[in-house]
């Protein structure tokens, strides 16, 4: 990092009233990128350059900033999985799921097996609709309007699908303390198995018209190196860790739900640039799309058992079971709009699409959490853009953000 | 088996991968343009008919409603409220004030708690949530609108697709016949 | 004389085709349905349907109309920092420069229909081609705005890039035949000898520089959205942001026309004859067709590729196409050497 001045002083040079300007080192241009600037998201990026070349960076965060931690302490328990969804809404399982966990932790109650499959079923397809989703943004940051199309179109099938499971397209609200929402909908397996081949051809289209290209490959081939210490030590998370070749993700190293259960794999890339990032969600999305596959083969073998914890199942009235053999709708139980949670602490931690998440939830006994703290994957990958950009030029700022998938509403929380 | 952590190099760059991946991206390009597959979906005039157990705009049946109050209590975003107003029993005539829910959908978010939690099942989802309001005070509804479905005009001017599942084409999007 | 025929001596009147029809009605039909076709292609490629509301009947061929009425409509905003006169001018003299050099293209080989009849008419139009980016740079200086900067410098490197290998790689196709005039380069060409299939690395070449020059896909860095907003055009709006962009197309019709006289054999297969409608009409519908046909690929690129950095298509233009254009140049000499013209 060079070490030129960045002036404070205010000087107004172009003669409008309150437009003051301040003078930085010769020959640096300071440049604004966000938060309205079509490449930059609800975020601002804060460059300076001295002629093509980025000579120091800094981001500014919050403009999407929504109290949510504060605003969780002031409702009951169960309203602040609606809340919490709101992170990252085309991710909205795996955001809200370790609030869940944590909850069910001090209320000490297990959702049912096939509860956990659900779960998982639901996670990674929204896993799988999150990387398209970040996809679609990388590509048309790249100027590839088709990568952009494309996989916005191919979301649907994930989104069409998360629908038909939980009767919304995004905000899903599934897990619940105890069990899920619902159970799988008759039929819903073969479109889940037609799904999954589908994507996989899909991805063969999408090497050959991004990944292969050779347009983006010399975009992004030794752009925005992370190296493996660094990497540790900024503490980034997700896929771009992954990339830079730590192996570390919670399904594996802290499993959760089934997924020790599951025979999958974690691909570690060891280049640690955009274009290892791009492969390590290629790699991801495939790894999701087997595990999707043995939850299909799960649930077609076993029978249809509760969804709900026993401990509020067991009081059901017979109207919630007809209802639940009928329709697979769990109904929930009066309770939980009041429900008084143990005093306690509970911390849990589950990976998200774009990394880990780690809620720490405090109980003082009352119908409402006392503290909520979150810890979102966005918020730890954004100071990339602090230490990573300088020594790039302007033209690679796209394709290292595209690359690290950053999501404002997630990080400002 | 647990997840094993797998070590991937990314593939080199052969000699000819630059001529190999031009003519592969432009040879799917031309696949495509001469083949589009299209899935867009034409609305208004066409509309997908959603599902069963679509979470869209709800209604009351209050011959089922007990008056309990749950689904205000739970109602995350303050969108179900609950009103006073008088009652009568058919039985007793005797006519008391009861309290009843009303939605607001401004604040309504359609996670669905409030159906799953009414204890009688006094209350539905129908399967559609577009409808457009002129104004704030049309979305809020009370006791008389919030038993009837809200009107759709979708239904009336458009075409009901449904999508389906495909291998090769993701979702494919068939007319829906014989309905109505 | 009867009134129809005075009607029809006006209507074939050269200087009306030359002015008016060639001048600004033919351009705007082509750059109006190079637009609709390039929202099409990349509509078709990534499974959408494009424009269409506007006239469902033809597919929303109406759709870039519409969008000219909305941005003749549109406000004008002169911020109060740009240097008005070169702000306002800049456009307007590009969208000049960018039709210019059609001046020196004949359309037929009869010389009453002539523009200007010269004998250097290639490389007339080869320096006229070149004028115009000038003015790109200038609008982007006088527009006072640090996305508008960067834009225009963008755009001056990119110019250092591509004109050397456009000048060298159309002049080749003179040199192949022994003459700069447009006419004698179409006429060597007869018998399907196209100078695109006997130098095809010339017409590769050529391709590419255009392709840079107009900041066509892969090349679309000047106006790169996500670094520099809309580059040297950030701070227009309206119809001057509409000329702008309008300018950028009538410069890559002026490009394809010149790729189809020089490589593809201008009015060829067709022979002029007499008379308005075969020594004019119809050479020039070909030219024409072949024009837009190159255009439309051009287009297509679009959904199929990225941008290339800065740095890269730099790159690539002086370490790999400059020296395929001096390639192709050398084949034309020999060419030429060996008399094959
Ligand atoms: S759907 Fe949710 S937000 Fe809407 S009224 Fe019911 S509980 Fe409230
Ligand atoms: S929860 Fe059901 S029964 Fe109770 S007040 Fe609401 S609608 Fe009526």
């Amino acid at each position: 990092m060079s070490g030129f001045v960045r002036g404070s002083v205010g000087y107004n040079d172009l003669g409008l009233p309150g437009m003051w300007t301040r003078r930085i080192g010769k020959d640096v241009y300071e440049v604004f990128i966000g938060p309205q600037h079509p490449g930059s998201g609800h975020t601002r990026i804060i460059i300076w350059v001295d002629g093509d070349i980025i000579v120091d960076s800094e981001i500014d965060m919050g403009y999407v900033h929504r109290t949510m931690e504060k605003l969780s302490e002031g409702r009951q328990w169960i309203k602040a999985i609606p809340l919490f969804e709101r992170m990252a809404i085309h991710d909205a399982c795996n955001v809200t799921l370790p609030y869940v966990r944590a909850v069910e932790k001090l209320l000490d109650v297990e959702p049912p097996e096939r509860a956990s499959y659900l779960r998982v079923l639901l996670c990674e397809i929204n896993r799988i609709a999150a990387f398209l989703y970040g996809f679609g943004i990388f590509g048309v940051f790249l100027g590839h309007s088709t990568m952009y199309m494309w996989p916005f179109g191919d979301r649907e099938v994930w989104v069409e699908l998360a629908e038909w499971l939980t009767g919304a397209r995004l905000t899903h609200t599934y897990p619940v303390f105890g069990g899920v929402r619902r159970d799988v909908p008759a039929g819903f397996t073969d479109a889940l198995r037609k799904a999954i081949r589908y994507m996989r051809r899909r991805l063969e289209d999408y090497r050959k018209i991004f990944v292969d290209n050779p347009v983006i490959r010399s975009r992004l081939e030794g752009v925005g190196v992370i190296p493996k210490k660094i990497a540790v030590e900024l503490g980034i998370t997700g896929p771009n860790l992954r990339a830079s070749g730590v192996e570390y993700d919670v399904r594996m190293n802290h499993p959760y739900e089934v997924y020790d259960r599951l025979d999958f794999e974690i691909p570690v890339f060891e280049e640690g640039d955009a274009y290892a990032r791009v492969l390590q969600r290629v790699e991801e999305i495939k790894q999701s799309l087997r595990i999707l596959e043995q939850v299909a083969d799960w649930l077609d073998k076993h029978e249809k058992t509760p969804i709900m914890a026993e401990k509020f199942w067991k009081t059901a009235p017979p109207l919630y079971k007809k209802v639940f053999q009928e329709q697979g709708r769990v109904k929930l139980p009066a309770t939980f709009a009041i429900m008084k949670v143990p005093a306690g602490k509970a911390y849990e931690r589950g990976e998200t699409a774009r990394g880990e998440i780690s809620y720490y939830v405090e109980s003082n006994g009352a119908n409402k959490p006392y503290r909520v703290r979150i810890h979102s994957p966005s918020a730890r990958n954004a100071i990339v853009f602090k230490y990573i950009l300088p020594g790039h030029r302007v033209m690679d700022l796209p394709a290292i953000y595209g690359s690290i998938d950053y999501f404002p509403p997630e990080a400002d929380r | 088996m647990p997840p094993q952590p797998v070590h991937k190099r990314v593939h080199p760059r052969g000699v000819f991968s630059r001529f190999k991946g031009n003519i592969e991206a432009i040879t799917i390009g031309v696949k495509f343009f001469f083949n589009p597959e299209r899935s867009t979906l034409i609305y208004p005039k066409e509309y997908i008919k959603l599902k069963d157990g679509y979470r869209g705009f709800i209604v009351l049946i209050k011959d089922k409603c007990i008056n309990c109050g749950s689904c205000a209590r739970i109602c995350p975003a303050a969108a179900m409220k609950l009103i006073r107003l008088p009652f009568t029993d058919p039985k007793t005539g005797r006519t008391r004030m009861k309290l009843w829910p009303v939605i607001n959908y401004n604040r309504c978010i359609f996670c669905g708690y409030c159906v799953d939690v009414c204890p009688t099942e006094a209350l539905y989802h129908v399967p559609y949530h577009d409808v457009v309001w002129d104004t704030m005070e049309e979305a809020e509804t009370d006791l008389e609108k919030f038993q009837k479905p809200p009107e759709w005009k979708t239904e009336k001017e458009g075409i009901p697709v449904r999508y389906v599942f495909d291998e090769k084409k993701g979702l494919v999007k068939v007319r829906v016949e014989g309905e109505e | 004389m009867g009134a129809l025929e005075i009607l029809w001596k006006i209507i074939s009147w050269p200087p009306l085709w030359q002015l008016i029809v060639l001048g600004l009605i033919v351009p705007l039909l082509v750059v109006i349905y190079i637009l609709w076709f390039e929202r099409k292609t990349a509509a078709r490629v990534q499974r959408r349907i494009g424009p269409l509301h506007v006239s469902p009947k033809i597919a929303g061929g109406l759709q870039l109309l519409a969008d000219l009425i909305r941005y003749s409509f549109q406000e004008i905003i002169i911020p109060k920092t740009v240097d008005k006169a070169a702000f306002i001018s800049a456009p307007l003299i590009a969208l000049i420069l960018s039709i210019l050099p059609v001046v020196g293209v004949p359309f037929t080989d009869k010389p009453e229909w002539f523009p200007i009849p010269m004998d250097y008419s290639l490389l007339v139009v080869l320096a006229l081609v070149t004028l115009s980016p000038i003015f790109l740079i200038v609008a982007g200086w006088a527009s006072n705005n640090k996305f508008s900067i960067i834009g225009g410098m963008r755009e001056a490197f990119m110019i250092t890039a591509y004109e050397l290998i456009i000048i060298v790689s159309v002049a080749s196709a003179g040199v192949a035949v022994g003459s700069y005039n447009i006419v004698d380069i179409v006429h060597a060409q007869t018998g399907w000898k196209l100078l695109g299939l006997l130098n095809p690395i010339a017409f590769f070449t050529a391709f590419v520089g255009v392709l840079l020059a107009t900041s066509g896909f892969p090349f679309e860095i000047p106006e790169s959205e996500h670094e520099v907003v809309a580059g040297a055009f950030t701070e227009y709006s309206g119809l001057m942001y509409g000329i702008n962009m309008g300018a950028a197309y009538l410069k890559r019709m002026v490009y394809s026309i010149v790729l189809s006289v020089a490589f593809l054999g201008g009015w060829l297969p067709y022979t002029p004859g007499e008379g308005f409608v075969s020594g004019y009409l119809i050479p020039s519908i070909v030219i024409m067709v072949k024009a837009t046909i190159l255009m439309m690929i051009f287009s297509f690129l679009r959904a199929v590729y990225g941008r290339y950095r800065l740095d890269q298509a730099l790159d690539l233009a002086w370490k790999i196409m400059f020296p395929l254009a001096a390639i192709g140049f050398g084949l034309s000499l020999a060419e030429a050497y060996l008399g094959i013209f």
